[in-house]
């Protein structure tokens, strides 16, 4: 048995926690290493310190009151001592009288006990032959014992050894547990991960869906090219883009003549729900270029749109047309 | 007048309680009660760690001071320290009443690493607990408070809780071997800390 299990078995006799095994095997042990009671002994004395880490409690003073009232009527496991009692003179003189006159009696008193007392010594001797009988009995019976013992402490040492085994066995399971685990974690990482690669997927799909659909929409659109009605600009074009599901647009001009100052480009929407053209909106060209870019947005909804035309109007606009037209189309 | 018991050198001191223990063997009544006010304050914070039960404390520690009585002359030297041997009776008695109790599960199950001992804030020492005293335990947690943690744990379950190794080692849900190793190494460090710091 090496010393590691002998501390082993110390320490655990120390916190009384040997199993009955164990305690067989310790006892043993101990039998042939007398030192290890010793170091028993001081480990359990180091366990005891551990009551000082309890937290801190007072016992109530009755508690000490009634251990020392239930001692002063108990006895203790002492042998009691003799007690001297102090006797009156009278009674002294009384004892010696009484001593000479039984002093005869005592005499022959003392050959009869003597007689007694050889019977006795004699059966003292006869006693003492059997108790040294029953001794050597008894160690007959502790030799025996003792074999018994070593053969339980080997029983013992082998099912440690069985145990180890056993543990060294559960450990190896718990590592392949633990390995298994951390691949189920390391998969489960990675679902996790495509999932959310999935909903990136998703969400653009549906940004395309979107997108998609707003291109169907472009099938709505209307496209309308404006021509010019001035003589003296008669490359002057326009291009218009309406969306009808919007209800908005973008009118692209070119070429168009600068204004003066008090006058403003009107564009007009024909729709033949409507007995007058719907306003939408005035714009000025680059006085350089004759070009615009303009998003309108007319001041009525347009169910149909059957022409686009620009008028020449006063700064600002007017309800009705009242100036020349100088784009219309298609 | 009352012998301090931790204002003494280790030696003198595990001498002197012996000697108390001599004279209560004797039938010495100023010795027994002397001896209890040696023992009585980490013997009772230790019955009321293990049972959380004030009554059922005292009763422990009146349980084992009159076994003290009636068995001083049965102490032997050569088995440990008398504070050793009076606090096994008084354990002893604390973990069979433990062990004996029908809310048995219920108490394990409520006693949480924070009152296992360590923490002194659970329970702050009474008014007049002895400066000295506090000194002891200062030292003896102090010495704990070395051990690895895994020690320390498996050191408390094995003196306060009453568990057997397999519970002990099902508690903290590590191989039996393992939580022997434990309580040998750390039992036999505790040692070497308390000699140096007691």
């Amino acid at each position: 048995m090496n010393a590691e299990r002998h501390e082993e078995l110390a320490a655990l006799a120390a916190l009384d926690l040997l199993s009955p095994l164990e305690r067989a095997e310790f006892d043993a042990a101990v039998t042939v290493e007398p030192s290890l009671a010793a170091l028993a002994a001081a480990l359990r004395s180091s366990a005891a310190e551990l009551a000082h880490i309890a937290p801190a409690a007072e016992p109530p003073a009755t508690l000490r009151a009634r251990l020392l009232e239930t001692i002063a009527a108990a006895p203790s496991s002492a042998r009691p001592s003799a007690k001297i009692i102090a006797f009156p003179t009278w009674i002294a003189l009384a004892t010696a009288a009484c001593f000479a006159l039984t002093a005869a009696w005592l005499g022959q008193a003392y050959v009869s006990e003597r007689t007694a007392t050889a019977t006795l010594r004699d059966e003292q001797t006869i006693a003492a032959l059997s108790l040294r009988a029953a001794q050597n009995q008894v160690e007959a019976e502790r030799l025996i014992h003792r074999g018994e013992l070593a053969d339980a402490a080997t029983k013992a040492a082998e099912s440690s050894r069985v145990l180890a085994t056993l543990e060294s066995r559960l450990a190896a399971a718990s590592l392949l547990a633990s390995d298994s685990s951390r691949q189920l974690d390391a998969s489960r990482e990675q679902i996790a991960s495509a999932r959310r690669e999935l909903t990136v997927r998703d969400e653009r799909v549906a940004d395309l869906s979107r997108r998609l659909s707003t291109q169907g929409k472009l099938a709505d659109y209307k496209i309308a090219t404006l021509a010019s009605l001035l003589d003296n600009s008669p490359q002057a074009l326009a291009v218009a883009v309406w969306n009808p599901a919007g209800q908005e647009g973008v009118l692209t001009v070119r070429k168009l003549p600068a204004l003066a100052a008090d006058k403003d480009y009107q564009l007009w929407v024909v729709d033949p729900q409507y007995p007058i053209p719907v306003d939408g909106g005035v714009f000025r060209v680059d006085p350089a270029t004759g070009e615009a870019r303009f998003d309108f947005r007319p001041d009525r909804p347009v169910k149909t749109v059957a022409k686009f035309a620009v008028s020449l109007e006063r700064k600002g606009g007017v309800p009705k047309a009242e100036g020349p037209m100088v784009l219309i189309g298609p | 007048m009352t012998e301090s018991r931790f204002s003494q050198d280790p030696d003198d001191r595990h001498q002197a309680d012996a000697r108390l223990l001599d004279r209560v063997a004797a039938g010495d009544r100023a010795a027994f009660a002397e001896l209890y006010d040696r023992f009585s304050r980490p013997l009772y914070a230790t019955a009321l760690r293990i049972l959380s039960d004030a009554a059922e404390a005292q009763d422990v520690v009146h349980d084992a001071f009159i076994a003290v009585w009636e068995k001083a002359r049965t102490f032997e030297t050569n088995r440990g320290t008398a504070f050793s041997w009076v606090l096994t009776l008084t354990r002893n008695r604390a973990i069979d009443r433990l062990r004996s109790r029908r809310r048995r599960a219920e108490l394990l199950a409520d006693s949480a690493p924070s009152d296992l001992g360590l923490d002194e804030n659970t329970s702050g020492p009474s008014a007049d607990d002895s400066a000295t005293a506090n000194d002891r335990a200062s030292a003896v947690r102090a010495a704990v408070a070395t051990l690895p943690e895994d020690q320390q744990r498996a050191l408390e379950l094995a003196f306060f809780s009453g568990l057997t190794q397999e519970e002990i080692s099902t508690r903290l849900r590590t191989p039996l071997g393992t939580v022997k190793a434990r309580i040998r190494r750390g039992l036999l460090k505790l040692r070497e800390q308390l000699a140096a710091r007691l």
